[in-house]
């Protein structure tokens, strides 16, 4: 039901798929899963499609045929950077990437845990997403 | 990676698409951070895929639990294919089915309702993390 939700919402017009690490064992890919839903669930959310990961390595569709259809803006949480190295291995048009890491030295600020990213997290997540927003508006001609 | 015994490993689907995803990764924190601190690791998902060799070598060695948010299974599966089978998988949508009252709608941040509904799944992880650990020490 929720792959014909995804494909449905992709026939609407423009869009922007984002693909997030979800790394679990860092407060860093925390704050890039935290970045992606603020993106799509309240900055951008007609114009961005979330791309979950572990359906792209088992070849789920429409996951893997979307991110070849689509712009699409990664987000990677620390430098094994496996969005990166999952979305180009299935394909994807490859249009942005933010690496958290970078936005932390940035921003100056610092999650606190993967668990609870805490006020400094939160901000870090927010001023990020507002990042993406501007890039998907560009890649979008907005 | 340091290996060390008697440890489970718990691979969670983390997935963003739905609920249920958050679900699992929240249940699995707890489970590594509360109710089984000193039996179990996390092995990151998007690392063991994207060819993480120590995720995968540890999976290869010690006994994993896949929890998976939705029926697609992919941490059951991924684990599968570049390790070996999972000792268990719980899914949480079927952990769902036992609480019919309890309803999950957020992605990014859960509410009272729906950690209760992550505290009963880390249950569930750690009843089977027990009952491995209890098999590989006989």
């Amino acid at each position: 039901m929720q792959n014909e939700q995804v494909s449905l919402q992709s026939m609407r017009g423009d869009k922007v798929a984002i693909i997030s690490c979800a790394g679990m064992d860092k407060a860093l890919g925390s704050v890039a899963r935290a970045c992606a839903f603020k993106v799509v669930e309240r900055l951008r959310p007609n114009e961005t499609l979330l791309i979950c990961i572990p359906p792209l390595v088992a070849d789920v569709k429409p996951y893997s045929e979307l991110i070849k259809k689509y712009p699409v803006i990664l987000i990677d949480g620390c430098a094994e950077r496996c969005a990166t190295k999952i979305a180009a291995k299935n394909g994807a048009k490859l249009r942005g990437r933010v690496f958290i890491p970078q936005s932390v030295q940035k921003h100056g600020l610092k999650p606190n845990t993967a668990s609870d990213i805490g006020p400094e997290g939160e901000e870090l997540a927010e001023k990020i997403a507002e990042e993406i927003a501007v890039q998907i508006d560009k890649l979008l001609g907005k | 990676m340091t290996l060390a015994t008697g440890k489970v490993g718990v691979i969670c689907c983390s997935g963003e698409d739905l609920p249920e995803g958050t679900i699992s990764r929240v249940a699995t924190r707890l489970v590594l951070e509360k109710l089984r601190p000193e039996e179990t690791v996390t092995l990151c998902l998007p690392l063991f895929l994207a060819g993480g060799e120590d995720e995968r070598a540890f999976a290869r060695v010690f006994p994993t639990i896949a929890v998976d948010g939705c029926s697609k299974k992919c941490a059951e599966a991924g684990t599968r294919r570049f390790s070996g089978k999972p000792v268990a998988t719980i899914v949480v949508s079927e952990v769902m089915k036992k609480y019919p009252k309890l309803k999950a709608k957020s992605r990014e941040k859960l509410n009272s309702e729906e950690m209760g509904l992550a505290m009963r799944v880390a249950e569930e992880i750690a009843e089977k993390v027990d009952e491995v650990l209890c098999k590989t020490n006989k």
